[in-house]
């Protein structure tokens, strides 16, 4: 990077901590801390909400998924909008007028404590983990394009969030998701617009999208009735649903965002804002990846995106990896020259879709290679953005790109760490240990809670190399609990079954996910519907049972 | 707690609220579609 991307850097870096600190200054007690006072806008609290959501995954993850597999990642965000008006009408509402800092609160309520505590356990251990990934993802960037080790990155971004997040708390959290959020948007449209400028002066964008469509890397609807093929269109409008309606609806890193507003009005508009913009906002990252696909049609790319691994192979197996680098710079040519002849004339997309399957093929073999030196199941989907970055990016650009992935790393992280924090205070330190601790120690040991949880994400984010396409990671982890999570919630809102059925229910759900997960039945798209279904059909179920036996009970 | 005057933005209910986003939600999906299958 140049002196000027490092100077932009390091003033995100200085100027979020600082402002961080300065929208949290004056939180007296956990009702500030966690709540941000209750007295936010819907426009705030929606940026936060999206900010939260967007993970520097989003930037890093997606378009090199757009760049390999194509944009049918998509569909994942189908079910988000119908989610956003179903938790409005149901849960939303619930939330807010049971004056709760959890959404697990309202469980003791609804059915008894054990339930209340099972349920925020369980968020505890998948946020837990998945907040540790959210911080690594953006390693594997700064790894390549900064030549820092991935446990420097780590700290450092670990760390800056961590102060800010412990002095502030929600307040800090949703003023600077605000801002991260505008500079996302400045990112996204920049990052865009880049890609479209960096074609050739002879191919246009729609000769460009006739190589990727050619390619198959437009394709978004796969009608597919396949319970194991990924992101079929109904996995993306029925899984994402259960998804997104567990996420938004039961994880604490969402819903304390939104408990935040003045009024239950402010917090289901900040909720349907992110219905109207999260869909088209994935579909311009990932078409910025299908626009770096094809801008390496005129480029040859690299045989592994993952320089240090590219370098290990060089110094390992130097005969076997010129051979391959002779066989890609002759498919890299043949592919341009079919690009070209397809751009000239569309009847020629065969040849063209024979040469992309060549070069895929020697692609194949290099990343085999790679697997073969490196003993490991090497994946380099998540480098190939940031080697686009560091190629095509000059006068400070390419530093606020690697800021934008800060911010959108940051963004997440300090919504989560403020949830963990909270869940942790309320639901167990509150309800068990202290319960009529003053303000002042109960603010002392929400902060304490934390920075805690921050060396534990970063803990958990320097062993998680040993995990595949961080994508999917954070998106698996979350399977496996929310859908159990969801479906207590059902239980609640719907029915009037008894909170021993709900509790074992729960139970059940959880053990009938982990099975799925395990024998590999389903996509993991599918888990969060089945632990939703199993723990309201197992509480439905269960629920007369315990009345035949023991009517005098009830 | 809600209050009774926070009144609905430019929509003036939640029910046509929530049909604009349902509404917009599917177009947005058809288009997407359309953009996936047109002949580039």
């Amino acid at each position: 990077m140049a002196p000027l991307d490092w100077v932009v850097l390091a003033v995100y870096l200085v100027g979020i901590v600082a402002f961080g600190m300065w929208a949290g200054r004056g939180s007296r007690g956990m009702n500030d801390f966690f709540l941000a006072g209750r007295n936010m806008r819907w426009w705030a609290i929606g940026l936060s909400v999206m900010a939260t959501q967007i993970s520097a995954i989003t930037f890093v993850g997606t378009t090199g998924q757009a760049y390999t597999d194509g944009m049918r990642f998509l569909v994942f965000y189908f079910g988000l909008p119908f989610a956003m008006v179903i938790l409005c009408v149901t849960l939303v509402p619930f939330f807010y007028r049971a004056r709760v800092f959890t959404a697990y609160e309202y469980l003791e309520q609804r059915f008894d404590a054990r339930t209340r505590t099972l349920t925020s356990l369980l968020f505890l251990c998948g946020r837990g983990l998945s907040v540790g990934v959210t911080l690594y993802a953006p390693s594997l960037v700064l790894s390549v394009i900064l030549g820092w080790t991935e446990t420097t990155t780590i700290l450092i971004m670990g760390g800056s969030t961590i102060v800010y997040v412990v002095y502030g708390g929600n307040r800090s959290v949703i003023w600077t998701d605000v801002v991260q959020m505008a500079l996302i948007w400045f990112g996204i449209f920049l990052c865009f617009g880049l890609a479209i400028a960096r074609l050739p002066a002879d191919v246009s964008m729609r000769d460009g999208l006739a190589m990727a469509q050619a390619a198959g890397r437009l394709n978004v609807m796969d009608t597919s009735l396949s319970l194991r093929t990924p992101y079929t269109l109904w996995s993306g409008l029925i899984g994402g649903l259960f998804v997104a309606l567990a996420y938004f609806g039961t994880d604490q890193s969402q819903v304390q965002r939104y408990l935040a507003g003045s009024s239950l009005t402010q917090s289901r508009l900040s909720l349907l804002f992110n219905a109207f913009l999260k869909v088209p906002m994935q579909f311009l990252i990932l078409l910025t990846g299908v626009l770096v696909f094809v801008y390496y049609h005129f480029q040859e790319p690299p045989p592994l995106w993952n320089a240090p691994v590219l370098a290990r192979v060089e110094r390992e197996a130097p005969a076997e990896l010129a051979a391959i680098r002779e066989k890609l710079g002759y498919a890299s040519w043949q592919r341009r020259e079919a690009a070209k002849a397809l751009a000239a004339d569309r009847a020629r997309s065969v040849e063209y879709a024979r040469a992309q399957r060549e070069l895929d093929a020697v692609r194949a073999q290099a990343v085999a290679l790679a697997r073969r030196v490196t003993g490991s199941d090497y994946n380099d989907t998540n480098y190939i953005f940031p080697t686009y970055i560091l190629a095509t990016l000059r006068g400070g650009l390419a530093g606020l790109v690697i800021a934008v992935i800060f911010a959108a790393a940051m963004s997440t992280l300090s919504g989560e760490l403020n949830s963990l924090a909270t869940a942790s205070m309320v639901d167990f330190y509150k309800r068990y240990l202290r319960p009529h601790a003053s303000e002042a120690q109960d603010l002392f040991v929400s902060r304490v809670l934390t920075a805690v949880w921050g060396v534990f994400a970063v803990l958990v984010a320097l062993r998680a190399r040993q995990l595949g396409s961080a994508i999917e990671v954070v998106n698996r982890f979350g399977s496996y609990v929310y859908g159990p999570i969801l479906g207590v919630f059902m239980l609640a809102v719907l029915t009037r079954v008894p909170a021993w059925a709900a509790f074992t229910a729960i139970l059940a759900g959880e053990a009938v996910v982990m099975t799925l997960a395990v024998t590999g039945a389903v996509h993991w798209l599918w888990l969060s519907v089945a632990g939703a279904v199993a723990v309201f059909a197992c509480g439905l179920l269960l629920s007369p049972l315990r009345r035949r036996s023991a009517p005098a009970a009830a | 707690m809600d209050e009774p005057h926070d009144p609905v933005p430019v929509f003036g209910t939640w029910p046509r609220i929530y049909a604009a986003v349902v509404v917009c939600a599917a177009v947005v999906m058809a288009l997407i579609a359309v953009f996936s299958r047109w002949p580039w």
